[in-house]
């Protein structure tokens, strides 16, 4: 074969076809580079907002207009027809159904008033009305600090953004009244650019930190129940960190189980209150879902918060997640049956034989308790020595604490019912020994017949027995909602006035 | 030897030949990285996003309970044997690429009959004890037929997928698309965020 210049130059149409021929290879090449481009461009228009608006919007309706599917489904938390056994999305009177509660916590604002939770659409609406924030107006301050509003919604990241953290947490709960009006939404979890997931907490960050994890190596699976653990968890306010500021920690540092963090609030000398019957330093666990749910069989198949609480849903012909968070025995069918598939009744009953079982020794455990504080009180009142009760009251704390990481936390019997159960049992066995020292005490003081239970088989007698004066807290607390709440949403609504959003 | 020599230009030619096939491979190496090709080599789930049309069938899988045990490749390549897989691999990836490519994706994508095969076989691959019980064995000639002649995705419709699949079915679901082309060192030089 000869040169391929030589048979160009003998025939120069070889030479113009190679050319040609370069011309269509480069200029395909390069059409179909374009179109990958193009269609990885794509991928960066697969959201196209309709309006604008910064991280700080705490208005979910203005979110809203760019997700309507997800926004009305949020909206539904506002649903409160749903009644389980045990709980529901309807208001329920705790204190009512459980009076020995008010014994439990004397001396402490949950004995005044404590309810089972509704839907996130009234998280503001709940904490106003609650006796425990009390009723300021008048120059009487809320016994609260601002901490309380934390949890509440979407202004909380704002306020935040605005003020400085500790700032926030400053002062009482009744001077962020006008502020926080928007209940939990969509800037809680979403990121306002990218709509990720994302934490806009400090606490939690703050207790990874801590704990030497980085919250921003989680993944996407993890951030679905990270979201959560934002507020449905064990916390306490810390009063050392920043001086007059109640500043909001989670007592993670030595682990999440019942038992490390009681380690941790010892080493520490934390008590939320003491108590108004037996002096007991006493602790209140707050509703430890995201601990408890840790230790479940779910969580360690990689089960996240929103597989069960925020399922997938269609509409039409296209699927979405539902943000109606709520109580997934009231959807079954997008929840469990994802996975199994045993009967809609089966399941039910599956939930339900575990969630009788927790409670019949969470029960036992609250007798026992009811009658250590009389029983201690009793002591007491017969001289006791500070001496003589110092391990009595710290076995009562223990005791009273494992009933209420138990009872506090939601679905605990469900989330994780063998550690619940032991977290119990283990609070009957101290709640025990307390009351065995007591009645050696009690004996060495002359006393050896049983001192009576109390007889607190309604809210109003369990009240009166602890001496609190429900009618003056009825009339203030009716009276503030009547004249102040409507001062706080007059202010509220021309400052929304003002925020700015750009329709695309 | 001689075919090679055919094609070495004369001196002269050289230079300008150089910077032509360079401009050819830099292309072609440009094209490689915007493919992300490097990623097909890989058995994870979020290469099959690569293309955004892919989105639906990830979203689904991620909210489904086959997403703890198995991945794309488990139901959709053949694991019979290595050889099997890649070129089954190749074969599906090449077509995909150029169905993506051309812009000729269905507005609801169903899967080809060799595709059923596969994730069928793959179905038994892992719930093989589902069938092979010695009960079952002892049923009349007409079951059997009718459980020989039918896929087990023809009564299973909504696993793993559910029936909803249309390229716009799970507008903004949180899939892990390919991001911006542009890489972060040239957006820091332009002074653009990510």
């Amino acid at each position: 074969m000869k040169p391929i210049t030589e048979l160009i130059k003998k025939r120069p149409i070889i030479g113009w076809m190679l050319f040609l021929a370069t011309i269509v290879v480069v200029f395909l090449l390069g059409l179909l580079a374009s179109s990958i481009v193009e269609r990885r461009a794509e991928t960066l228009f697969v959201y196209t907002p309709k309006v604008e608006h910064s991280q700080f919007e705490p208005r979910s309706s203005v979110w809203g207009e760019n997700f309507p599917r997800e926004y009305e489904s949020w909206l539904s938390t506002s649903d409160t027809s749903f009644t389980s056994k045990y709980n529901g999305s309807s208001t329920i009177d705790m204190l009512a159904v459980d009076p020995r509660l008010v014994v439990l916590w004397a001396g402490y604002a949950f004995s005044k008033d404590y309810k089972q939770s509704r839907g996130h659409a009234y998280a503001i609406n709940d904490i106003r009305k609650i006796l425990r924030t009390g009723s300021p107006m008048n120059g009487v301050k809320s016994p609260q600090p601002n901490t309380c509003w934390t949890c509440k919604g979407p202004d909380v990241p704002r306020l935040m953004n605005e003020m400085g953290i500790a700032n926030f947490y400053k002062g009482t709960w009744d001077a962020l009244g006008s502020q926080v009006v928007n209940p939990i939404g969509c800037a809680d979890c979403h990121d306002a650019k990218t709509m990720d997931l994302h934490i806009s907490r400090p606490a939690l960050i703050e207790a990874f930190n801590r704990m030497g994890k980085d919250i921003t190596k989680a993944t996407h699976q993890e951030m679905r129940s990270l979201v959560c653990a934002q507020c449905h968890v064990e916390y306490y306010f810390n009063k050392k960190k920043i001086e007059g500021v109640q500043y909001l920690t989670f007592p993670w540092d030595k682990g999440s189980s019942a038992d490390s963090i009681e380690k941790y609030y010892d080493e520490i000398g934390f008590s939320d209150w003491t108590h108004g019957l037996s002096k007991a330093p006493m602790l209140k666990a707050q509703h430890p879902d995201y601990e408890i749910s840790l230790t479940g069989t779910h969580f360690s198949r990689g089960v996240s918060c929103a597989d069960c609480h925020m399922p997938y849903m269609s509409e039409g012909g296209q699927k979405f997640t539902d943000h109606h968070i709520q109580s997934p025995l009231n959807n079954i069918a997008n929840s469990c049956q994802v996975c199994h598939r045993e009967e809609t009744a089966r399941l039910v009953k599956d939930v339900y034989d575990r969630q009788d079982k927790i409670i019949e020794n969470r029960d036992k455990l609250e007798e026992i308790l009811v009658h250590a504080h009389v029983e201690a009180k009793a002591a007491w009142d017969l001289g006791a020595t500070d001496e003589q009760m110092t391990l009595i009251l710290t076995d009562i704390r223990h005791a009273q604490w494992r009933w209420d990481f138990s009872a506090a936390s939601h679905g605990a019997s469900f989330h994780s019912p063998v550690e619940t159960g032991r977290i119990i049992a283990s609070g009957i066995v101290i709640g025990q020994n307390a009351r065995l020292k007591l009645s050696r005490l009690l004996a060495s003081l002359g006393k050896t017949n049983e001192i009576p239970y109390p007889d607190i088989s309604t809210k109003a007698k369990a009240q009166t027995f602890i001496g609190l004066d429900m009618e003056k807290l009825n009339s203030d607390k009716a009276e503030f909602i009547k004249n102040v709440i409507p001062e706080w949403l007059d202010e509220a609504m021309k400052r929304e006035k003002g925020y700015k959003t750009v329709e695309l | 030897m001689k075919i090679i020599r055919y094609f070495i230009p004369p001196d002269a030619w050289k230079v300008p030949v150089i910077i032509l096939l360079g401009v050819f491979t830099g292309l072609g190496v440009f094209v490689f990285d915007l493919s992300k090709a490097s990623s097909y080599l890989s058995d994870k789930p979020e290469t099959c996003v690569n293309c955004h049309i892919m989105a639906p069938q990830y979203a689904t899988w991620n909210h489904n309970s086959h997403r703890e045990y198995a991945t794309c490749i488990d139901c959709h390549v053949p694991h019979n044997n290595v050889a099997n897989k890649y070129y089954f691999k190749a074969k599906d990836g090449l077509r995909h690429s150029t169905m993506f490519a051309l812009r000729l994706e269905p507005q609801v994508i169903f899967i080809k009959q060799a595709g059923r095969e596969v994730v069928h076989d793959n179905c038994i691959r892992c719930h093989q004890y589902l069938l092979t019980d010695e009960k079952m064995k002892l049923q009349s000639e007409m079951f059997m037929q009718i459980r020989n002649g039918r896929s087990c995705v023809d009564c299973h419709r909504e696993v793993p997928h559910s029936r909803v699949r249309s390229l716009s079915s799970v507008p903004y679901a949180r899939v892990p698309l390919p991001g911006s082309p542009v890489p972060k060192w040239l957006n820091k030089l332009m002074d653009k965020p990510d």
